[in-house]
């Protein structure tokens, strides 16, 4: 099996999994699992011929350990989700539309990540983007598929800007070779530098791109959400790799100012990253919906990612690779979770749920390990990656930027903990008193995202030797591994040792629990306020408005959709302007242009 | 078997006057006439030819190079391509449309300046009498004056012009207007830009479209955004990219106009709720993105830009004068979901969009790719730049359409068959055939770009220029 081979029997089943969809829908969804499942272990057997090169058509790929590792990131997330979709055809209005779309799309993430020359990533990259969009619409919103296209959109655009100047410099399209030649050319060099980076700034969701994220996780069908935000925004964190290695920032920029060692485009990026961060995690306090504030964690997630990849050193780089697997793992989880919830309960409004742990004990536990590591607690993956993060900023003096990390960080434990005690903590809702856990087909996925989220933080070392092949590949100093443990200049880390810890101390707290159950259960209802019984259970459970004081501190905080808004609107008045200018219905104001027209002519004529 | 160019000419022409005796045969003159050209239009014997009796360069000639072979093809497939579309539309205006034929072919395969105003005038009447299907008479006159305005500017210049070369013939022009000043050639070249830029709706005479295209119906809007502009912009074409070639001051002129063309309709069309509207004004922009290449002496990017429109516009004019027709209303706001019950339409609605915007995968992306590429190429990246925050604003304009006609549905709420508009069939079955055909065009020249290439400019390049100002394939193997 070939590069050419995966891309195109992928397309060969998003088209089976469309006509066999107009038959029944159910089975063309399970259609996507097959094509994704494929995917993932044909992509996975490659691992051999990393190296091999192949063209078809006017697409060239090749093989390189980064696209592999990207491309396993991005099939776990479509293959695992692949499981909820036949579960939910009878909600969406295109089911065979929706199936196509989705086997299209996660074909061309692959092309994207086997990319040889820019055309071909462009052309991946610009079909992920409209299926997606076509996919996002079928959801809760039209206006998050238009938001989200537009987006890209910019972002896209100054790519292929950035990928034709480059061409028109140094002539080639070849990845490798395209942004060799730019060193002699410091000023194209930053605008090339800029506008190519802007795609994977507006895919990852980077400040002020971020916009798109909320409205579309939020309101994308339940079953792409997880790709959307485990997936499809790792497409943007390739790019911002490129711009560091294949467009040779570092070496380009070297005699430009610089802080702490970090040239000024280089940091005002990650400074971007920082502020991501930061955003990311105040807004994801304050939502009411659990995808909206999934999805603003994501936004905080990708500024880490971006902030770990552009450091380009030993350790915050491989941080910034191992963040990839792991939030794409964990909000895949935690995305998937929501919408096993929602599958019952018809809702992601927090305020709308609660108590869904004796229901959904399962899929509470999946949310539960999936918050822990988006949080950066041991013994989960994102504790990892974030420690490697840490110790990156840390080593370079990057005050600023670690700062807002630990903020970051902090402050994730306010936000995911809100659906935890929202949704699935608290009194169950009278109306969800009947619900039942989902069956095993939804679980399936849960659970194998769960045990990845676990092995990242235990077997970090599993990811991170590919990680050290990825960095050799870029002539970097890869991050060192022992036996078990990863060691950094200033201390190490051995994972599995923390988890024995864990382990242990859940292990006691576990057999107190067991020894110790002597207690009366309680019903939940059991219970009287005032001197009354209480029938209402909603009224028990409180999960509206959880920070409010905090939430207060920065009520006022600019909104950035409002800069898109006004430019809008500034277009909408410029097209007015040239309505009533150019293409007024009276001759008369045509023939005032012409004479206009003419006498400049004359009058210019004279002068030239 | 080859045949003579003027029978392109003849053939519509003749047909056109037998209709006007035979009233009750005209629906298979008029079928008859536009197949016969179609068809025969890939059996044109290349080369000039000299009609009237006259010798070169006296005589009338017609031109058939690369470039108008292009232009015939895509003048008379097209005119096909909308009267099978809107066939029953054709009713009243057999003669008008055959008679239109007959002058767009002559525009575009005459060799003769002063011939070509007298085709330009013989299809602008037909356009005239095509616009007054409208029900606007206002706007047709407005379109009739701005037209005779037009035409009058361009004898001007073509005056000031046969004053210093002595003759009407282009390619006798094209030498003898090189050995001239170039400050005694700004003014008429801007007078003949303007009496070209009517129909090709440039600035400053495109005041007449929002009028016309703006209530056009399946055949009307076809006719004037696919064939009639896509002959005038290859007549601009070889005006200004072989026989007048315009020097700095008049170029930046018209390039300058040319551009400010673009901007304006990519702006206005993203202010529009109007479905027509969008489309009229993206073909203004379309047509302004074209001549600016022409002018720049990029011919082949130019012809693509051309080309993509055409196809383009033919599948999207045709849907929204059905979808008006069937609804009342192009506001498309309230055509929401019209197209869940008519996939075929709606697919090929959305490919000509991804093909407009210039998306991968489809004819547009190749198109795009050649724009930018000759001016970066060049070193201008200004024009690029433009180019590109046009695309975005293009493609938020039509994403919104999209959605609006794929994904009825409240907001907040998953979209919802059953809150769409209606289910009526948009195309009736042969403009279904037609419509699919077309976009089945599209998607295969997306992926096979180069061979459209070699189709495009099979020596290489066009009018001079250097062709393909890139290959898609050429980084195979990578070791060039």
């Amino acid at each position: 099996m070939n590069l050419n081979l995966v891309i195109i029997v992928s397309v060969a089943f998003a088209i089976a999994a469309y006509l066999v969809s107009k038959v029944n829908d159910k089975a063309g969804a399970f259609m996507t699992v097959a094509g994704s499942m494929f995917a993932l272990v044909t992509v996975f057997l490659l691992r051999n011929s990393i190296g091999s090169e192949i063209s078809f058509l006017y697409f060239n790929f090749n093989l390189t350990v980064t696209g592999w590792y990207f491309s396993l990131v991005m099939l776990t997330a479509y293959s695992m989700t692949a499981f909820f979709n036949p579960f939910w055809m009878k909600k969406l209005i295109y089911p065979a539309g929706y199936n196509f779309l989705y086997l299209l799309s996660m074909a061309g993430t692959l092309g994207v990540f086997f990319a040889k020359d820019f055309i071909t990533l462009f052309v991946f990259w610009e079909t992920v983007v409209w299926s997606s969009a076509f996919i996002i619409q079928m959801g809760k919103s039209r206006q998050a598929a238009y938001v989200y296209y537009v987006i890209s959109a910019i972002g896209s655009m100054a790519t292929l800007f950035a990928i034709m100047f480059a061409y028109g410099t140094t002539g080639t399209f070849v990845i490798n070779e395209a942004f060799k030649g730019l060193a002699g050319y410091p000023g194209r060099a930053i605008v090339i530098f800029i506008t190519f980076i802007a795609a994977g700034m507006a895919k990852i969701g980077i400040f002020p791109f971020h916009v798109w994220l909320p409205s579309a996780h939020g309101s994308a069908p339940h079953t792409f959400s997880p790709v959307l935000s485990g997936g499809l925004v790792k497409m943007g964190a390739f790019v911002a790799l490129l711009s560091v290695t294949a467009f040779p920032a570092y070496e380009i920029f070297k005699d430009m100012a610089s802080f702490r060692g970090i040239p000024l485009p280089i940091y005002f990026m990650m400074a971007l990253g920082a502020i991501s961060i930061v955003a990311g995690t105040l807004m994801a306090i304050k939502q009411e919906d659990a995808k909206k504030l999934l999805a603003y964690s994501s936004v905080a997630n990708g500024g880490y990612i971006l902030i770990g990849l552009l450091m380009l050193d030993q350790v915050g780089f491989a941080g910034g690779m191992m963040h990839i697997v792991n939030h794409a793992v964990a909000s895949a989880a935690a995305f998937l979770s929501i919408a096993a919830v929602a599958y019952r309960t018809g809702t992601t409004k927090m305020s709308e749920m609660g108590g869904m742990i004796h229901r959904m004990p399962v899929t509470y536990l999946v949310y539960l390990i999936a918050i822990i590591s988006m949080a950066g607690i041991p013994p989960m993956g994102g504790f990892v990656s974030k420690w490697l993060i840490f110790q990156g900023l840390a080593d370079k003096g990057l005050i600023f930027l670690a700062t807002t990390a630990f903020f970051g960080s902090i402050g994730s434990f306010l936000y995911v903990f809100r659906p935890l005690s929202a949704v699935f903590l608290g009194q169950t809702f009278t109306r969800d008193l009947e619900k039942k856990e989902v069956g095993f087909f939804m679980m399936f996925p849960m659970l194998i995202l769960t045990l990845l989220s676990l092995l990242t933080g235990v077997f970090p070392n599993i990811f991170l030797r590919v990680v050290v092949e990825i960095q050799s590949a870029f002539g970097m100093l890869p991050v060192t591994l022992a036996e078990n443990t990863i060691v950094t200049s200033n201390g190490f880390l051995d994972a599995f040792r923390v988890f024995i810890v864990f382990g242990f101390g859940f292990a006691i707290a576990f057999v107190l629990f067991v020894i110790r159950r002597k207690s009366r259960k309680v019903e939940l209802m059991d219970t009287f306020t005032s001197a009354e019984f209480i029938h209402t259970r909603e009224l028990l459970h409180y999960s509206h408005s959880f920070y409010a004081p905090f939430e207060r501190l920065y009520e006022k905080a600019p909104d950035t959709m409002k800069l898109y808004h006004k430019a809008a609107v500034k277009i909408n008045e410029l097209g007015n302007m040239a309505e009533s200018a150019f293409f007024g219905i009276r001759p008369a104001r045509t023939v005032l242009l012409v004479m206009g027209m003419v006498l400049i002519v004359i009058i210019a004529g004279g002068v030239l | 078997m080859m045949i003579n160019p003027v029978l392109l000419i003849a053939i519509p022409l003749g047909l056109a006057f037998i209709a006007v005796v035979f009233k009750k045969l005209q629906g298979w003159i008029l079928a008859i006439g536009v197949a016969a050209n179609a068809f025969l239009v890939f059996f044109v014997e290349k080369g000039e030819t000299a009609i009237g009796g006259f010798k070169l360069p006296f005589a009338i000639s017609l031109v058939l190079d690369d470039f108008s072979f292009i232009g015939v093809i895509l003048v008379n497939v097209l005119t096909l391509a909308a009267v099978a579309v809107a066939f029953r539309k054709t009713e009243k205006y057999v003669p008008v449309i055959l008679a239109g034929l007959a002058g767009l072919n002559g525009m575009v395969l005459t060799g003769d300046m002063f011939n070509l105003f007298v085709f330009m005038e013989i299809t602008a009447i037909s356009a005239y009498i095509l616009s007054s299907e409208g029900r606007k008479p206002e706007q047709s006159f407005n379109y009739l004056v701005i037209g005779s305005i037009g035409s009058v500017l361009y004898l001007l210049g073509l005056i000031l012009i046969y004053g210093q070369t002595g003759t009407l013939n282009m390619s006798l022009m094209a030498e003898k207007s090189a050995l001239i000043g170039q400050a005694a050639m700004v003014l008429p070249l801007v007078l003949i830009f303007a009496g070209i830029a009517v129909e090709a709706k440039l600035l400053p005479m495109s005041g007449w479209v929002r009028g016309v295209l703006g209530n056009s119906n399946a055949l009307t809007g076809v006719m004037f955004a696919s064939v009639y502009s896509s002959a005038a912009l290859m007549v601009f074409g070889r005006v200004f990219s072989q026989v007048l070639i315009p020097g700095t001051t008049a170029g930046v002129i018209i390039i300058v106009i040319a551009l400010l063309t673009f901007a304006a309709g990519q702006v206005s069309a993203f202010r529009s709720k109007s479905l027509r509207q969008v489309l009229l004004y993206s073909s203004i922009a379309q047509s302004g993105l074209a001549a600016a290449l022409f002018a720049t002496g990029f011919v082949f990017p130019a012809v693509l830009v051309i080309i993509n429109n055409a196809a383009g516009k033919m599948i999207m004019f045709s849907t929204a004068g059905n979808l008006e027709e069937k609804y009342g209303t192009d506001d498309y706001v309230g055509l929401g979901g019209a197209f869940v019950r008519n996939m075929p339409a709606g697919v090929a609605f959305t490919i000509a969009a991804l093909s407009l915007t210039g998306l991968p995968l489809v004819f547009g992306f190749y198109a795009k790719l050649n724009v930018l590429a000759a001016y970066l190429n060049q070193g201008t990246f200004f024009v690029p730049a433009v180019v590109l925050a046009g695309t975005i604003i293009e493609g938020a304009y039509f994403i919104r359409i999209l959605i609006k006609l794929w994904a009825p549905g409240k907001e907040g709420e998953w979209a919802d068959a059953d809150q769409s508009v209606g289910e009526k069939k948009i195309f009736n079955p042969a403009g279904t055939v037609v419509v699919i055909l077309v976009t089945l065009l599209i998607i295969l020249s997306g992926f096979l770009p180069d061979s459209v290439g070699k189709l495009v400019a099979p020596g290489g390049g066009l009018l001079g220029d250097e062709g393909p100002s890139i290959s898609m394939t050429m980084e195979k193997g990578g070791d060039q």
